[in-house]
């Protein structure tokens, strides 16, 4: 019954996981710091229980690491970690202006080009009435004569512009002393020439100092083969040469490129050469030739031996005989 | 442009060398009666946007007055160089190897058309074929005419082809004068 009503009494932000008691009060003030911590403790614990139980009753879904459970968006509003943005000082052409009583007037986006009598954005590429499209400028008296016009516009327009960072720049520093800078700005603000101290130089990394000093080492004559190498010195980045093409026309008299390919073409000569015998035609050449010798030797090897061959050889003299007999008497 | 280096030069030779065998001393020692001297100059490869060009030195000395980025072609384009390295051969290149080749295909005039649309050459349309071709050689494609279509690679040997059967490839097909046509704007 006591659990349930202390319950009922506390103060429960689910969104945030927090509880709070406000009507607790101690029954007597504990003598000792050791007996309120203990008390606190034990408070604590309660309003942890508390936050659980209804952590737990919430609806459910089941998940590999446990029950999941939504929670509600949280009530209690807390106050912001950071102080509210400062409101920026006016800028110096606001001063004026509001001297002068002037107001901003909303412009169209689109504008008259008259040279080409169509609408064009105000501002940006292609824009209505751009100084410098204008193709011919009407002399006046007042030119001085040797002087470009369209080189004096385009100079007078850069100086424009630089004056304009200026007044911007002023402008900033001015807010910086206030504390009021943009937020977009005030983490490039030491970049920016306002705070009236130069940045911090950056500090050297190991890995800049070593390629400083490879560059330093390979500029001796010897492109630092001979010099002695420092303890944890570590070999240049870049060893040896770059990529360097023969000229593309030779001078008279050297001839590198032809004994570049001269040498090229000779060792792929001298690799394929053994293509020059054909293996195949070799080997059935060779086989014909085998052929022949034993088909002759054969014959003579008949010719003592057997006795069916004389006669053949015996008929065919007589009739070659005839044959060149005939081709004699002819 | 510039002069091919030791690296290109092999990968180049020894294309070419596939066609031409020990021809290709003929090609690189020919001598160019081109521009105003008298005595005959040579002729050389040149590399200008991945493109190798055959062209003779006088004709070099003159093209220099050209920006690389504006010169388009000089000489003869022989080839190319991929983005990985290595160099292919192109059409423009086959009267070079026609005039040098060392293994040669004739192709009936019924399969003329058919390879110059890009097909292979097959036993069928196969007219003659020269002697002691390996698998792997190039070989340079004629018609019956002794015109040279275009080039390709072997797919068997001069053997094997006696017994293969008529709708077998026997030259795979690299290049032919129908790219001329076909691929124009690459070329």
């Amino acid at each position: 019954m006591e659990e349930t009503t202390a319950q009922e009494a506390l103060q429960i932000d689910l969104g945030n996981l927090m509880a709070f008691d406000p009507y607790h009060h101690f029954p007597s003030l504990p003598s000792s710091r050791e007996e309120l911590v203990k008390e606190c403790l034990k408070r604590g614990t309660e309003l942890v229980q508390a936050i659980a139980d209804t952590l737990f009753n919430l609806p459910s879904t089941e998940d590999v690491d446990g029950p999941l459970v939504k929670l509600p968006p949280p009530v209690t509003r807390l106050p912001r970690e950071k102080h509210l943005p400062r409101p920026k000082p006016p800028t110096k052409w606001e001063i004026f202006a509001k001297a002068k009583g002037i107001k901003n007037r909303k412009k169209d986006k689109v504008a008259y080009d008259e040279q080409t009598g169509t609408w064009k954005r105000r501002y940006g590429y292609d824009h209505a009435n751009d100084e410098e499209n204008v193709p011919i400028i009407d002399a006046k008296m007042t030119d001085e004569p040797g002087e470009d016009p369209f080189a004096k516009k385009r100079k007078d327009k850069k100086k424009q512009v630089e004056k304009q960072e200026k007044n911007r720049l002023q402008n900033l520093k001015q807010a910086a002393k206030v504390g009021a800078l943009p937020s977009h700005v005030q983490l490039a603000a030491t970049a920016l020439p306002i705070t009236g101290s130069q940045a911090v130089p950056k500090k050297v990394t190991k890995e800049e100092l070593g390629n400083v000093a490879g560059m330093a080492a390979t500029s001796t004559a010897s492109g630092g083969k001979f010099d002695k190498k420092l303890p944890g010195e570590k070999p240049a980045k870049h060893k040896g040469k770059y990529r360097k093409f023969l000229p593309v026309v030779e001078s008279k008299g050297s001839s590198q490129e032809k004994e570049q390919t001269e040498k090229v073409l000779n060792k792929l000569m001298s690799k394929n050469s053994h293509e020059i015998l054909n293996v195949n035609k070799a080997v059935t050449m060779y086989n014909v030739k085998k052929e022949k010798k034993w088909r002759n030797k054969q014959e003579k090897s008949s010719s003592s031996s057997s006795k069916l061959k004389p006669k053949k050889k015996l008929q065919k003299k007589p009739s070659n005989k005839g044959s060149s007999k005939k081709g004699k008497a002819k | 442009m510039r002069p091919l280096d030791e690296t290109e030069t092999t990968a180049v030779f020894e294309k070419i060398f596939k066609f031409t065998g020990n021809n290709l001393k003929n090609i690189v020692e020919n001598p160019s009666h081109e521009g105003p001297d008298s005595e005959p100059g040579r002729y050389c490869f040149r590399l200008n946007k991945n493109k190798v060009y055959y062209v003779s030195e006088s004709l070099v000395k003159r093209a220099t007055n050209i920006a690389r980025t504006n010169l388009v072609s000089l000489g003869t384009c022989i080839g190319k160089f991929t983005h990985g390295g290595s160099f292919h051969l192109t059409v423009q290149c086959l009267s070079l190897l026609a005039s040098n080749a060392k293994h040669k295909v004739w192709l009936k005039p019924t399969s003329e058309m058919s390879f110059l649309y890009g097909n292979h050459v097959l036993k069928g349309g196969l007219g003659r074929i020269t002697e002691n071709i390996a698998p792997g050689d190039g070989v340079v494609v004629f018609s019956m005419s002794d015109v040279p279509l275009g080039f390709g690679v072997a797919a068997k040997s001069t053997q094997d082809c006696r017994k293969l059967d008529p709708n077998g490839i026997v030259v795979l097909h690299q290049a032919d004068i129908g790219e001329y046509l076909r691929m124009e704007d690459e070329l």
